[in-house]
């Protein structure tokens, strides 16, 4: 792993601070609280306009221009379909679970939509995004590709994730010029083996230093009502298994990704990105800020989002390729924001990886 | 307006309409017209924008950022020149927001409210909305969630009830004395049916769905025979349908699950599976109290129809004696514990 970005890199500079962002975060989650969640559609577009704003590259920044009220229009839309949904499912469980079955299509489309709007309002030096994927693709790419990827017992599931990165990526555009991913297979294959390798190693180790073996822990299970103390020790042992073996290969074989696929995109006009992050760094942010956060009741949450953005800002870079005054925004329209709200609700998020 | 301050040029950035060319430039205001008109020019003194002062957008202020004035034909002009721009535009939208925002000591107090608005929220607010919500939800759509539950449940885990027609009346005898006791308007609100399923993996058991339909268990009536038992267990089900709380516990999940969603927003790695782990704890204790709710209600309605209050307590006894100490920790379960429960009855026979 490079120590450095690569000479002619700019790196991405963010310049918000915990202390101004506190400010901004604590205001907004009062007023959404008081307004039983209606200002939370406002709330989000002043979270992530602070963000887009105080990300710079080359002294230019990004700009997000959604307003709260279209975001509201489209979250009251999706929470209406919501409930319809479960009142439904709970009456007429046949029809639920053919209208579950109906969103296995409307899902992709959802998806897509959410992609335009989002593209749409985000800007980069005066130049709106643009997202021109289909709904066939997004199909193949959240429906058909993971289906098979199951079949496969997860073997292929480095397929699945270039094929995911790929479609957000390739589809996207600064004004008119296109975003290109040009990975092989080899860098996600190799993340994929280097993050197996150490759930072995280090659960192997793990199970021979604690004892640990699955036969007592399945049986523990089943006995978890007669004997919960027993039950409560293996599962402490499982879980701190788990997270010595799971957590740092999560973060391992995101690292690794995300250099691969940085390093070899390319904006159309000659201009390149980097990354070099790296997993050890990674995983130290996520878990001390998850501890911070946690011991604070949540109110140090924009002190680790800040001290996250900072870093992955520090180690993204820009290669201009030629001068970066040529891009111009083409006209598009960005159609409701009920995309949004439904990838917002389930917790969905492929926008643009900045 | 003629009084607004001329500025000797304010510097900064401008951009195209829709480019991304970007040049050093000037915010410069005259006197023109009826108000006061702002150009940008570049260093070559170009006017590369002109509009009235009034046909500018002029984005809030938010935090350190640059602030962005557009012009009417899109061309944009961006400075980090705070004070200047205030200066020339006074107090734009935004501008409130943006004061209270600042890291001063009154912050102490937005999270002392804060703090003090989600726990009522939580407290009071969620309840006012599942009420709310309950009283828009069409009776028909209730009693059809009771139809379309016994659907899933008879496919899924129930079979045609073993009992004789004796058994059946017995229960049934106990279960109308129950119902009569109740006051007459809620006697007409709910359906109170009464049905018998075997369903082997619940053990002596009976539930009730929203709408008033009630279930139990053959090995509940072959368990626990005894009158009192039987209307102590039926009227603890009863308090949950009078007190609606099969469809306040269906709002509530739904409207906590969306406002988290929608209020923590990205949270990021790790922390998101905390929150959600939290939520559902925190519900854990919500539906305790649910139970301990059903149970007084049940203690009184059975006390009034004269049945023997204790009959309850000795459901939870003989439960007891068959699970032992062997119950997981209060926090964990959905449910109060027995001994809990126990305690609390005495505690309601003594008062009687």
């Amino acid at each position: 792993m490079r120590a450095s970005l690569p000479t002619g890199a700019k790196p991405f500079d963010f310049t918000g601070t915990a202390k101004e962002w506190f400010g901004i975060w604590i205001v907004n989650l009062l007023l959404s609280i008081v307004t039983l969640g209606i200002y939370s559609a406002w709330a989000k577009v002043r979270s992530k306009k602070y963000f887009y704003n105080h990300t710079y590259v080359e002294g230019r920044n990004f700009d997000y221009h959604a307003t709260g009220k279209q975001i509201l229009i489209g979250r009251l839309i999706v929470i209406a379909a919501v409930i319809v949904f479960n009142v439904i499912t709970a009456a007429l469980p046949i029809l639920g679970l053919l209208l579950l079955l109906g969103l296995l299509f409307i899902f992709p489309w959802l998806i897509v939509r959410s992609m335009i709007f989002n593209a749409r309002m985000s800007s980069f030096s005066n130049v709106r995004f643009g997202f021109v994927g289909t709904v066939g693709q997004a199909f193949l790419t959240f429906i058909a590709y993971p289906i098979l990827t199951a079949l496969t017992l997860y073997t292929t599931f480095p397929i699945l994730d270039r094929a995911i990165k790929r479609f957000s990526i390739d589809n996207h555009k600064l004004g008119q010029a296109r975003f290109n991913m040009e990975v092989g297979l080899g860098p996600f294959y190799k993340a994929f083996f280097v993050a197996i390798a150490w759930v072995l190693v280090v659960g192997v180790i793990g199970a021979v230093v604690t004892g640990f073996n699955f036969a007592e822990f399945a049986d523990a299970m089943d006995n978890a009502d007669r004997a919960p103390a027993q039950a409560m020790k293996v599962m402490s042992l499982f879980y701190l298994l788990f997270f010595v073996a799971f957590l740092p290969a999560v973060f391992i074989y995101q690292a690794l990704i995300r250099n691969a696929v940085y390093n070899n995109t390319t904006l159309e006009g000659g201009h390149r990105f980097a990354s070099n992050v790296t997993a050890p760094k990674l995983l130290w942010l996520a878990v001390s800020n998850t501890v911070v956060v946690v011991f604070t009741l949540l109110l140090m949450l924009p002190w680790a989002q800040v001290r996250m953005a900072r870093y992955l800002a520090a180690h993204t870079g820009f290669i201009p390729g030629g001068s970066m005054d040529d891009f111009v925004t083409q006209q598009q329209e960005a159609g409701g924001a009920f995309g949004d709200a439904y990838t917002d609700l389930e917790g969905i998020d492929i926008g643009l990886p900045i | 307006m003629g009084d607004a301050p001329q500025l000797p040029g304010l510097r900064g950035h401008a951009y195209a309409a829709r480019s991304s060319f970007r040049q050093p430039a000037r915010l410069i205001t005259r006197e023109g017209g009826e108000g006061l008109w702002v150009d940008i020019q570049n260093d070559e003194r170009a006017v590369l924008g002109s509009a009235h002062l009034s046909e500018l957008r002029i984005d809030p202020p938010l935090g350190s950022a640059p602030r962005k004035v557009t012009f009417p034909d899109g061309a944009v002009f961006e400075t980090n020149d705070h004070s200047a721009i205030e200066a020339l535009t006074g107090r734009t939208r935004g501008s409130v927001l943006h004061h209270y925002e600042g890291f001063k000591p009154r912050l102490f107090g937005v999270v002392a409210v804060c703090l003090a608005a989600a726990w009522v929220l939580w407290r009071y607010g969620l309840d006012i909305m599942a009420s709310i919500a309950i009283v828009f939800t069409p009776p028909a759509v209730i009693e059809q969630i009771d139809a379309g539950s016994m659907q899933t449940i008879d496919f899924t885990m129930a079979a045609p009830s073993q009992l004789s027609d004796a058994q059946k009346a017995d229960v049934e005898k106990v279960y109308r004395r129950l119902v009569r006791s109740l006051p007459q308007d809620v006697q007409n609100k709910h359906s109170f049916d009464l049905l018998f399923r075997d369903v082997p993996g619940m053990g002596p058991n009976a539930f009730a769905l929203p709408g008033g339909t009630m279930v139990m268990t053959d090995a509940f009536v072959k368990e626990f025979p005894e009158p009192d038992v039987m209307a102590g267990v039926l009227g603890h089900e009863i308090g949950h349908v009078v007190e609606e709380h099969g469809l306040k516990r269906l709002y509530r999940s739904l409207s906590t699950y969306i406002l988290i969603a929608f209020l923590a927003g990205d949270v990021g790695p790790i922390l998101e599976d905390i929150v959600l782990e939290g939520n559902v704890l925190l519900s854990l204790s919500f539906s305790r109290a649910q139970e301990s709710a059903a149970d007084e209600y049940g203690l009184a309605l059975s006390n009034e129809a004269g049945f023997d209050p204790a009959g309850l307590k000795v459901f939870f006894e003989k439960l007891s004696e068959k699970y032992g100490d062997q119950q997981p920790a209060q926090w964990t379960s959905t449910h109060p514990s027995s001994a809990e429960r126990v305690k609390a009855i005495d505690a309601f026979i003594d008062g009687l």
